[in-house]
Order: C-alpha cells, then structure tokens, then sequence
C-alpha cells in the first residue's frame, strides 16, 4: 500500500468515524460539529486522491459557508427548540479534534511525501483542465448549475419578503 | 484498498441515510442528506482517481454546486417555519396543502 493509498485510507475511516458520531448524536450542535469534520475528512479524501481544487471547493462551500449557514438556524431555533437541540454536549477538545486532525493527516502525509509521483490521481484535479471541461464540453450543465444557483437565491429573497408581509 | 473506500462510502451513505430516516427535526434530516451527497462524491471521486478521468472531477464539482443550492434552500425553509413559530420538525409537516 502506497502512501498515498494510506492517507485515502485514514481520511476515509475518520470521515466514517465522524459520520456515524453525528447519527448517534442528540444534540444538533454536536451533530453539526461531527458533521463538519466528516466534510473536512472527505476534503482530505479529495486532496490525496488527486483533486486538490475540489478539497478546497469542498472546505469553502461545505465546511465554510453552508455549516455557517446550518450554526445560524441551529441559533435561530425559538424557544423551547432551541433549549432541546442546543446545548453543546461535547467536550470542546474533541470539537477542536476535528478541526485540528485534518490539518496534522495534511502535514503528516505531505512531509512523507504522500503527493509525490505516486500520488492517485497525479495532475488530474488540475483547475486549467476542469475549467476546460465546464466552459467546453460541459458548458450547458454548468450555465443550468447556475441558474439553479441564482434560483436558489431568490427564493431565499422571496422566503424573506413573504416571512416579512 | 477499493474495498476500504468502498466501505468508507456505505458507511457515511448509510449513516446519512439513517440520520435523515429516524431524526424528527428538518435540520438532522437536513445534515443527513448532506453526508449522503459527500459520500456519494467520496465514490465519485475515487473511481476518477483510479480511472484517471477528470470528467467525473467536473461532474462532481457541478454536484457540489447542486448541493449547496438544495442546503440553501432547506435551511432557508426552516428559517421561514421558525419564524412563523411552526416547529421544525416532520410532525408540524404531515399533511400536504394546496
């Protein structure tokens, strides 16, 4: 086994790990809180398996703004919901945990040289090659991608307007 | 190692599937769905790294998009519920209307 193939593997078993923590998981903060550190495993995942451009896509979108997203309704929840899927319930060092050991498997397996020629998928996850494959071949699906986007947005603008009137 | 990966895979499938089936509240269902569609990518991804296709890269970055459209719009739902004050779970949306 590579050590590329090694480093597939942890990211793999911790994203497993933190999933299956999240479904036996009560309170909804702990849940996102495990839930963010499966995204940020299959990041890992993305960037030894050769497609760096999606790890990062994946911290950004994923592990940036939609679990920011999830965190503010967790808050937003009025009341007596609020008090139930609320409270923490997890010790702040394992909340640190997952954050921190995506970082240490990035380290670790870098100064190995887990990137190195032997790396899975090589240059495949270049951005000058998948932008030429949006903005050529899959040129239509990326235009209704983002219409999708822009819909999804104003809905979000219409969702206010009507919570509003 | 396919195997390993393969497992990875049903385990965060199955782990979103069962968080979204037995969880109440919209927003554990909500999460659910998002580990579904990571473990789905995970797949995607490893079988482009074996196969040395980046078409399936450009496909699952299209997904990711897809992805974060649908958590938009499911949270934005259940912000609309909240402050409506109807509960955020499957109870208070049992019955269709319209």
């Amino acid at each position: 086994m590579s050590l590329a193939e090694i480093a597939l593997a942890s990211s793999g078993i911790f994203a497993a790990f933190f999933g299956l923590k999240m479904l036996f998981e009560r309170s909804l903060y702990a849940a996102a809180i495990w839930l963010l550190g499966a995204l940020l495993q299959v990041a890992v995942f993305f960037f030894f398996a050769g497609a760096p451009l999606l790890a990062f896509l994946q911290i950004v979108i994923y592990a940036g703004a939609v679990m920011v997203l999830v965190v503010i309704t967790i808050m937003a929840a009025p009341g007596s919901a609020g008090l139930r899927v609320g409270p923490l319930r997890l010790p702040k060092f394992l909340a640190a945990g997952t954050l921190l050991i995506p970082l240490a498997q990035v380290a670790l397996f870098l100064s190995l040289g887990g990137m190195g020629k032997g790396s899975l998928g090589g240059e495949m996850g270049g951005q000058v090659l998948l932008g030429k494959l949006l903005f050529g071949r899959y040129a239509a699906a990326t235009e209704l991608v983002t219409i999708l986007l822009f819909l999804a947005a104003l809905s979000i603008v219409d969702f206010e307007v009507k919570g509003k009137a | 190692m396919t195997a390993l990966v393969w497992a990875v895979t049903l385990a965060l499938f199955f782990s979103g599937l069962a968080t979204t089936v037995l969880r109440r509240q919209l927003l554990a269902m909500l999460l659910g769905l998002e580990l579904m569609i990571s473990s789905v990518n995970v797949a995607l991804v490893y079988s482009a790294s074996l196969a040395h296709d980046p078409d399936i890269l450009a496909v699952v970055l299209l997904l990711l998009a897809v992805a974060a459209a649908e958590a938009v719009v499911g949270l934005g739902l259940i912000m609309r519920a909240y402050s409506r004050g109807i509960p955020a779970e499957t109870e208070a949306f049992a019955e269709l209307r319209g």
